[in-house]
């Protein structure tokens, strides 16, 4: 008996003292092994008496359990800290960039564009395009600008001859939509495309440029729902809280015709040089259709009535996003591009 | 057009109202004032008279004087050239404020002491152009009655005058005339309004020999007046005051006159020496081409269409813009006649801005002259120049056509107004606007008519006078509503649903989006690629690069790409969608253009090259997203355009068997022309793939049958083309194979000279069981014996 636990002391004190897995996996084989000390315990079983037999196998087998669990604790202890040795081994400088991913870009003119479009879709308006290289009949004539007006002229439009033309404005977009219409009401479009002027390149002038155009005609259109869409869009491109504020102005297509103001988004109102310190800033054109431009599409105008507005693209993108002059938008550097690849 | 605070109050009473407040309300009624700048400015000064000058010791330019300010006697030293003793002068004490701000400090000039300053009409700031030759060039010199010791100045010159530039929309030329715009002033400040009592003033004078005519549609009413009497001389100071302050030089009463009634009632009147005019005549002809002087001196190239002024088949004026040297009003003039003529609008404006002349004639017909104007001026003329230039003598009023006042008038109702503008006006302040604005409205129950005066030639229709007013009650108030109606369904149509697609996906592999020019110059149109036609062409372009609307995108993206490399930006991987046109026809096109590289990062060993494979991988999943899976697009010899690609880096993109597009390396020829580096450009029809046929998204069964891979290695000929093992392979394992990969080609040692080998993976799988080792084994052994048929493909030993 006293040599069972011998045995046992022993080989629980080699284990304890075991610092290495391999050295362990050892102890394992020369201690619990057919020739290690355990078993030849075993062997002295023959010369007991059979009274003697049982207590002392007991004895042996509670040894070979408890020398056996030792062996697996401590390998348990030994294999998490070679783990954790490994994990350290594999540290990194976490401080080091990430990969530098590069995604693409949505052009400026295009992310105005596409709010634009979406917020009037929202609203029930399906977005409408037409032809850049336009009729004069649609760009001009259809929205009641007469032969003789100058923006008719060769110096301010680009023609190609007399009857074709750059379009000019997206109005050019509503006449079709409207002619398209065959007199069926409502007719609720927005309308953005690129225009064309004959200006010389500058800071704030540009041959080419970007507006977008909304219509809407129905029964009962009113100047106060040209109001409260204006103002719903003023809240969405320019952020809640926007006043909007319409004065006289005169455009061929609409009458009365407004120039819509919006209260100026960088310093509320307060007057800033963004603002020229007058607390508004210009950003569209607008009016009531003028009963002309209904006829002439073929609609009845003493039984419908509607609205049109117009803004321009670059100048809400100059406006929201502080761009300075207009021609970066048609240079396309890629530093300036980088510069609206967030989420806005 | 620049209004005159003194001048306005001609015609309306001004007192308590300040030139901001007036600012202020015209602006709201859609007159918008944008500025308001004082005629001149000046404090601390006063008249003085110069008691000496003598030359400065230590200049050659500078004078020495004192002068007598009434209470004290100031040493001054003047730099102007004519500055004498004697002289009344304006003196800017020490501490005075001038124009822009300048102050007058004590100061030793070149060791003289000088306390104040003599001042020219510049200093206070008065308009160059108001001022004469002399007066530009020294200090203003007072006549002899100007009292020495006056210190207000400026009223005393009669200078005390406020101008409001006002900005008028091109429906409202009317209020280009004082007397116009007196009526807008009256209609916001609801005062009344007076304009000068001069009706029919003309209608004097006896019988007379002078003839006019008109030989052109585009002269259709000529008024004229002969004058047999009139002194010229100085005009008097409000006259000229009120010039300068409009911005026009003062001559002589005469033409002087003639300005004025010009600004008073928008006619553009031209006096002529009537002794000069070798002929009792004057015929309007626009079929002549010949030089002639006006009477700025210089020479003008007349061509056929331009209006022109004969007497005795002889030029003598430019009609409606500037008249001859020959018969100008000078001092000698005794005798005079008037033109008050009505000139075609875009023939003046058509000729006014060839010859580069834009005279406050041709600035007043171009933007429009009032029915009623021509006899209202010379109405007005025979008035003044009775009372400013003794004129005597009238003959009667000599005409081409008819002057008629068009007597319109406009219905509209209280209901409709209110309806169109969302209001609840009430009748009385309909009126009440109606009546400020001097309408004459009349009403019948709901109804009210009003009768135009004739200058008002904007308002025909009854949303005309609904416009009236609500910019004159104000949009202010103007209630927000949304409209009412059915409802309608907001949507992108199936080409800008693509078109965001497209943006999307090739945003989310790392190209960038530009807008770029659509007018381009001749070189980028011989330079297109697949061009869709005959260019369309300016009438009239503004310069050589921009003459041609494109018919491809390929310079555009190309010019983009070597600005962003002379700016140093690297990896320029960017696309354009844009419309490109010829005659009679348009297509929208995607273009894209990548360079060095997609993405990279040494640190992390990462460089996906921008390289053909780059694009056509960009391509095929861009496409594949849109629902044109690989299989449906080939690769195939770019035989369209080797001339921009290298010949054999680039292929035409198909889809199924049409042209999508050309996708490859530039050639490195045109590469070094246009100084970009290496890059791939690829340039698609998306009207092709808006007419093909997107397969939609579909759920099918994910397979959970183990898959078995198989590599191989195959020596082939050099010219066998991947595509062809992969079809090869896939048509020989039918189902079974799920997938075949590329994973390596060689060329080199170990490999015969004209082959290549080439490294595929294959994957078999099963829709519906696990694949037997025998299965494998024969499928592979098809695969492999195909692949020798098919491609004279053997296994690498």
């Amino acid at each position: 008996m006293e040599k069972v636990q011998q045995v046992q002391a022993q080989a629980l004190e080699e284990i304890k003292a075991c610092e290495d897995l391999q050295q362990l996996q050892q102890i394992r084989v020369t201690t619990l092994g057919k020739k290690g000390p355990i078993q030849s315990l075993m062997t002295m079983m023959k010369d007991l008496s059979p009274e003697e037999k049982p207590a002392f196998g007991q004895e042996v087998n509670e040894c070979k359990k408890a020398v056996a669990a030792a062996i697996e604790a401590k390998m348990a202890v030994l294999e998490k800290a070679a783990m954790n040795r490994k994990l350290e081994e594999e540290k990194i400088d976490i401080t080091l960039p990430g990969v530098p991913f590069r995604t693409g870009t949505l052009h400026p003119l295009t992310l105005i564009s596409q709010e634009i479009e979406d917020l009037f879709i929202g609203m029930g308006y399906t977005v409408a395009e037409g032809p850049e290289v336009e009729l004069d009949f649609y760009n001009f004539e259809r929205a009641n600008i007469p032969a003789d007006h100058p923006a008719r002229d060769m110096q301010d439009t680009f023609y190609i001859n007399p009857k074709e033309l750059l379009r000019t404005h997206t109005t050019a977009i509503q006449m079709r939509e409207l002619e398209k219409a065959h007199g069926q009401l409502p007719i609720k479009v927005i309308c953005p495309g690129k225009v064309y002027r004959r200006d010389d390149d500058d800071a704030t002038h540009s041959h080419q440029f970007m507006q977008a155009e909304g219509l809407v005609v129905g029964e009962n259109i009113t100047l106060t729902d040209l109001k409260g869409t204006l103002q719903f869009m003023a809240d969405r491109m320019f952020g809640k809280g926007r006043q909007i504020r319409f004065r006289p102005s005169y455009f061929q297509f609409t009458e009365p015709s407004v120039e819509v103001d919006v209260s100026c988004h960088i310093c509320g109102g307060k007057g800033c040089p963004v603002c020229k310190g007058t607390g508004w800033i210009e950003v569209l054109g607008a009016g009531m259709v003028h009963p002309n431009v209904l006829e002439m599409a073929g609609f009845d105008s003493t039984k419908c009535s509607g609205f049109a507005f117009g803004v321009g693209i670059e100048r809400v993108a100059m406006l929201k996003y502080g761009v300075d002059d207009i021609r970066n938008f048609y240079i396309n550097d890629t530093r300036f591009l980088k510069m609206f690849d967030r989420f806005d | 057009m620049r209004m005159s605070m003194n001048w306005l109050k001609e015609y309306v009473n001004l007192d308590g109202v300040t030139p901001e407040a007036l600012a202020e309300k015209l602006t709201i009624a859609g007159l918008e004032v944008e500025g308001i700048e004082k005629v001149a400015e000046g404090t601390n000064l006063v008249i003085g008279q110069v008691l000496t000058c003598e030359n400065h010791p230590d200049s050659d330019h500078l004078h020495v004087t004192t002068v007598n300010v009434g209470d004290e006697v100031l040493n001054i030293v003047c730099g102007a050239p004519n500055v004498q003793a004697g002289q009344k002068v304006i003196v800017s004490k020490v501490g005075a404020v001038l124009a822009g701000g300048f102050e007058i400090k004590p100061a030793k000039v070149r060791g003289v002491e000088s306390n104040g300053m003599i001042c020219s009409l510049s200093e206070l700031g008065v308009d160059k152009k108001a001022q004469t030759e002399e007066q530009l060039n020294g200090i203003y010199v007072f006549d002899d009655e100007a009292p020495v010791g006056e210190t207000r100045v400026l009223e005393y010159l009669g200078l005390d005058d406020t101008i409001l530039d006002i900005g008028l929309t091109p429906n409202r030329a009317d209020c280009n005339a004082m007397w116009n715009l007196a009526k807008e002033v009256g209609a916001v400040l609801h005062r009344e309004v007076t304009w000068p009592d001069c009706k029919s003033a003309s209608q004097i004078g006896t019988p007379g020999n002078f003839k006019v005519a008109s030989k052109t549609e585009k002269c259709p009413v000529f008024v004229g007046k002969v004058v047999n009497h009139v002194k010229v001389g100085p005009s008097p100071k409000w006259l000229s005051n009120y010039l300068h302050a409009y911005g026009i030089k003062s001559i002589n009463n005469v033409v002087d006159i003639s300005n004025f009634v010009m600004v008073e009632t928008g006619q553009p009147l031209h006096y002529y020496d009537l002794s000069k005019l070798p002929h009792h005549e004057i015929t309007v002809v626009d079929d002549v081409e010949m030089t002639m002087q006006a009477l700025d001196g210089q020479d003008y190239e007349i061509k056929k269409g331009d209006l022109l002024i004969t007497t005795g088949g002889e030029p003598t004026g430019i009609a409606g813009i500037m008249g001859g040297e020959e018969s100008k009003i000078d001092e000698s003039t005794t005798s005079i006649f008037i033109e008050a003529a009505v000139f075609n609008a875009v023939s003046i404006r058509n000729t006014s801005r060839r010859l580069g002349l834009s005279t406050e004639a041709a600035m007043h017909f171009t933007k429009g002259v009032e029915p009623m104007a021509p006899i209202k001026a010379v109405d007005r003329s025979v008035q003044l120049l009775k009372e400013l230039a003794e004129a005597d003598g009238f003959e009667e009023n000599v005409l081409v056509g008819t002057i008629e006042d068009p007597v319109k008038t406009v219905s509209e109702t209280l209901t409709h107004c209110n309806t169109l503008l969302g209001t609840e006006f009430t009748m009385d302040q309909v009126l009440g606007v109606l009546k400020d604005l001097d309408l004459n409205p009349v009403q019948d129950g709901d109804c009210f008519t009003c009768t135009i005066p004739s200058y008002r030639t904007d308002l025909n229709i009854r949303e005309d006078i609904d416009e009236e007013i609500i910019r004159l009650l104000g949009y202010e108030d103007l209630k927000t509503t949304l409209p009412t109606m059915e409802a309608t369904a907001g949507q992108l149509t199936d080409r800008q649903a693509m078109r965001r697609n497209l943006r999307s996906s090739l945003n989310g592999l790392g190209l960038s989006e530009v807008i770029t020019y659509t007018l381009v110059s001749q070189k980028a149109i011989d330079n297109a690629l697949m061009p869709l036609g005959e260019a369309v062409a300016l009438a009239a372009p503004m310069s050589e690069e921009r003459k041609y609307v494109r018919t491809s995108l390929i310079m555009s993206l190309l010019e983009c790409l070597a600005y962003n490399q002379n700016h140093k930006n690297e990896n320029v991987n960017l696309f354009e969608i844009s419309n490109v046109y010829a005659v009679n026809t348009q297509q929208e096109r995607l273009a894209i253009v990548m360079s060095d590289s997609l993405q990279n990062s040494k640190l992390n060993r990462i460089d996906i090259r921008s390289d053909f494979f780059a694009a056509k991988g960009v391509l095929t999943e861009t496409l594949r997203r849109l629902g044109f899976a690989a299989e449906r697009l080939s690769f195939k010899e770019n035989d369209q355009d080797v001339e921009h690609f290298h010949p054999y880096r680039s292929a035409c993109v198909m889809l199924g068997n049409q042209l999508l597009g050309v996708l490859g390396e530039i050639h490195p020829v045109l590469a070094k022309e246009l100084g970009i580096g290496k890059a791939v450009y690829g340039e698609f029809n998306l009207e092709l793939l808006l007419a093909s046929k997107a397969s939609k998204v579909k759920f099918s069964a994910i397979n959970r049958f183990p898959a078995v891979h198989r590599d191989i290695a195959l020596v082939v000929r050099e010219e066998v083309k991947a595509e062809q093992l992969m079809k090869a392979i896939k048509a020989a394992g039918k189902r079974m194979v799920k997938q075949v990969e590329v994973f390596d080609v060689y060329q080199g040692e170990h490999v015969e000279s004209g082959k290549k080998s080439v490294a595929l993976s294959i994957t078999y799988q099963s829709e519906d069981h696990t694949l037997t080792d025998q299965e494998i084994q024969d499928v592979h052994q098809t695969v492999l014996a195909r692949l020798e048929k098919d491609c004279q493909a053997v296994l690498r030993g």
